[in-house]
């Protein structure tokens, strides 16, 4: 269960953060109108209560942090939790994969969107056969519209295959 | 009693209707294909298919909702018995044994088990829910908005603090479910709250949005930058499905006792299925005549944790349609699926909706039995589905979540709230912060704010109402001790 040095300061960081999320909580808890009638209890109390919380648990989190690390902490070492280490291109294509989507989806539609955070997630994931990973995206995408958009009455955007899906009819 | 049955039955005129047993058997199929899929538990997969149903009608709807519910475990059973890699806490006491027994080619039996089980303890339970709704809703219809808080902080502090690994860590969490859940527009007086002037933040935090970042996001990024250095291997299911005489002998009192355990263990706050397994496990272990068999591939194993689980799941029903508070993940998304109709559930709700109610109730015991004619014959279909490649799989996820998220608002600003979501989970896994606390947080803390501001109101603003109603204290007083006495304890024993 031995920290190591990336290991404290991520706790650092992370505790900290919470510390903060509950000092800006409660700078907009308290911004709030009061407004509470007859039983005094307005839009912003629970707000406080909560922000207080916040600050209170960021604290909490910081004395662990100082005094030794968290309490039944996550091993820093992969190994130790049956992990290889860190894979930052892993990281990197499911996150070009979901940006990339939310780029496409309005203008190219679903169903291309679709393929491409497809490929790209298989990407991360270790895949090396775009076309098999493109293919099969696009066909996954396109049955889901299908069924959203026939079955289910949800309105997705077709997008750049709209020629094409209005002159079969969808 | 009586009504009760008369109820049931009208019940059952719902659910069989045929339309609604379509629905109903469109939902255990798509739950237990989903269930099925490593890595997606029973909370992903409600969520992913929660905005199916959004142009349904709500009875329609939630009696898919229950067969999405109950698929879900059914199809995550059978992943922990063929795959040595167990995708959830819940089914961790199965997985010990069940995929022992697959790999000594008795997986037939283990998957017979387990459905048969499940089926047993399923209809047991769903005759507990039915018989013990109706009063437990007597009781709840005398209380007030006080009762209901004191409720509601015990339901948190039990999910958040006492379970898990960590007090600090699972209040972190629920704090900020419950800051999220503050995000909108406050019902009572119409002022806009930690939005921003983001018009995308003036309805709320989705919980579709918050559940699917964590859950498949968080996990497809955690699982892909940090891979299990176990190698996943699916078992082959040879051989006879039936199971022996012997097995039925040793399987039947474990599904009984198992059923015993899991039904009252879902019913309170404790974090829905993953204790009663273990203890279902360890009885077993205990009692079985055949102790040296455990480890090794011993049926009880797999038949009592996962008669435990699916009881324990029928229990978290109980206070989910009562009283409307949600004790596991999973509940506070289902309890989503009652709110996007505009239904509260709750005492009230047996009695504006009680045709809704029973139909639902009556579609669990329809359900169950689709479960079990679906589930065995189709396993080679099952199987089929878990050899799916890890990256076809996780894409195929990650393309119905987005979707999931997409189909709400048609709303790009959705996608993004579920990448940040997504980060949001991956930091959760890598530092051992629990994902049910922030999600019930989200849900219920609305719902108990708004009892609380009621509850103050009647009593012009006094708060000494939450300790000077008898219910309300008393449970005040139960939170307060199960938070206090490990301290105390461990207190006591470093002075000794």
């Amino acid at each position: 269960m031995a920290r190591g040095k990336s290991g404290a300061r991520a706790e650092l960081v992370i505790s900290v953060g919470v510390l903060l999320l509950g000092v800006g909580a409660t700078v907009v808890a308290w911004s709030l109108p009061e407004a509470g009638g007859y039983a005094r209890v307005g839009p912003n109390v629970v707000p406080k209560i909560v922000s207080a919380g916040l600050i209170l648990l960021g604290i909490w989190l910081l004395a662990e942090t100082l005094t030794g690390g968290y309490r039944s902490r996550v091993p820093d070492d992969p190994a130790e939790r049956g992990e290889h280490p860190f894979l930052a291109s892993a990281f990197f294509w499911i996150s070009a994969g979901l940006v990339a989507q939310m780029a496409l989806i309005g203008n190219a539609g679903f169903v291309i969107a679709g393929g491409v955070l497809f490929a790209c997630v298989a990407r991360g994931f270790g895949s090396t056969r775009w076309l098999r990973d493109s293919v099969s995206g696009l066909a996954l995408a396109l049955l889901v519209f299908l069924f959203f958009v026939r079955f289910l009455n949800v309105n997705l955007p077709a997008g750049w295959l709209k020629p094409i899906l209005g002159a079969a009819g969808i | 009693m009586s009504e009760t049955f008369s109820a049931l039955m009208s019940g059952f005129g719902v659910a069989l209707q045929p339309l609604n047993l379509l629905w109903g058997f469109i939902g255990v199929t798509l739950g237990t294909a989903i269930g099925v899929l490593p890595g997606v538990g029973p909370a992903l997969t409600v969520a992913m298919l929660l905005p199916l149903t959004v142009k349904l009608d709500p009875t329609a709807a939630l009696i898919m909702f229950a067969g999405i519910y109950y698929g879900a475990m059914y199809g995550g059973s059978t992943t922990t018995i063929l795959l040595n890699t167990p995708g959830e806490s819940a089914s961790i006491a199965t997985a010990l044994e069940g995929n022992k027994m697959a790999k000594r080619g008795r997986a037939g039996p283990a998957l017979a088990t387990a459905a048969i089980g499940s089926f047993v303890a399923g209809t047991i339970a769903t005759l507990l829910l039915t018989v013990l709704a109706p009063v437990v809703v007597d009781i709840a219809l005398k209380f007030g908005p006080a009762e209901y808080f004191a409720l509601m902080i015990f339901a948190f502090v039990t999910v958040a603090a006492v379970l898990g690994s960590s007090t600090v860590r699972g209040l972190t969490m629920l704090f900020l479910g419950l800051l999220f859940g503050l995000v909108g527009i406050d019902d009572q007086t119409g002022q806009m709250r930690f939005a921003f002037g983001v018009p995308e933040l003036l309805d709320g935090i989705d919980v579709v949005v918050l559940a699917v970042g964590l859950f498949a996001v968080g996990e497809a990024l955690y699982v892909a930058a940090y891979q299990s250095r176990q190698v996943e291997t699916v078992e082959q299911v040879r051989g006879s499905l039936l199971m022996s005489r012997e097995d039925w002998k040793r399987s039947w009192p474990a599904w009984l006792r198992a059923t015993g355990i899991g039904f009252p263990f879902g019913t309170i706050p404790a974090g829905g299925a993953e204790i009663p397994t273990f203890l279902s496990y360890a009885l077993e272990k205990k009692l079985s005549k055949y102790p040296e068999e455990f480890g090794q591939g011993a049926i009880e194993g797999v038949a009592g944790p996962e008669a435990a689980n699916n009881a324990a799941s029928a229990g978290v029903l109980v206070p989910l349609l009562t009283l409307g508070i949600p004790t596991s993940a999973t509940a506070a998304i289902l309890l989503a699926a009652f709110q996007n109709y505009g239904l509260q559930p709750g005492p009230l709700l047996f009695q504006t909706q009680a045709t809704l109610v029973w139909g639902l109730i009556a579609s669990m015991y329809v359900g169950n039995v689709l479960l079990l004619v679906l589930n065995l014959p189709l396993i080679g279909l099952w199987v089929k589905v878990l050899s799916i490649p890890k990256p076809l799989l996780y894409a195929g996820i990650l393309v119905f979540a987005t979707l999931g998220a997409y189909s709400l608002h048609q709303s790009v600003v959705d996608l993004l709230a579920l990448y940040v979501f997504g980060l949001l989970g991956f930091l959760m896994r890598r530092w051992g912060f629990p994902v049910a606390p922030a999600v019930i947080g989200l849900i219920l803390g609305p719902l108990a704010e708004s009892q609380f501001r009621k509850a103050l109101a009647i009593s012009q603003g006094d708060p000494t109402v939450f300790l000077t109603q008898p219910i309300s204290a008393a449970l005040l007083a139960v939170t307060a001790a199960l938070v206090l006495l490990p301290w105390i304890i461990k207190l006591r024993r470093r002075r000794a």
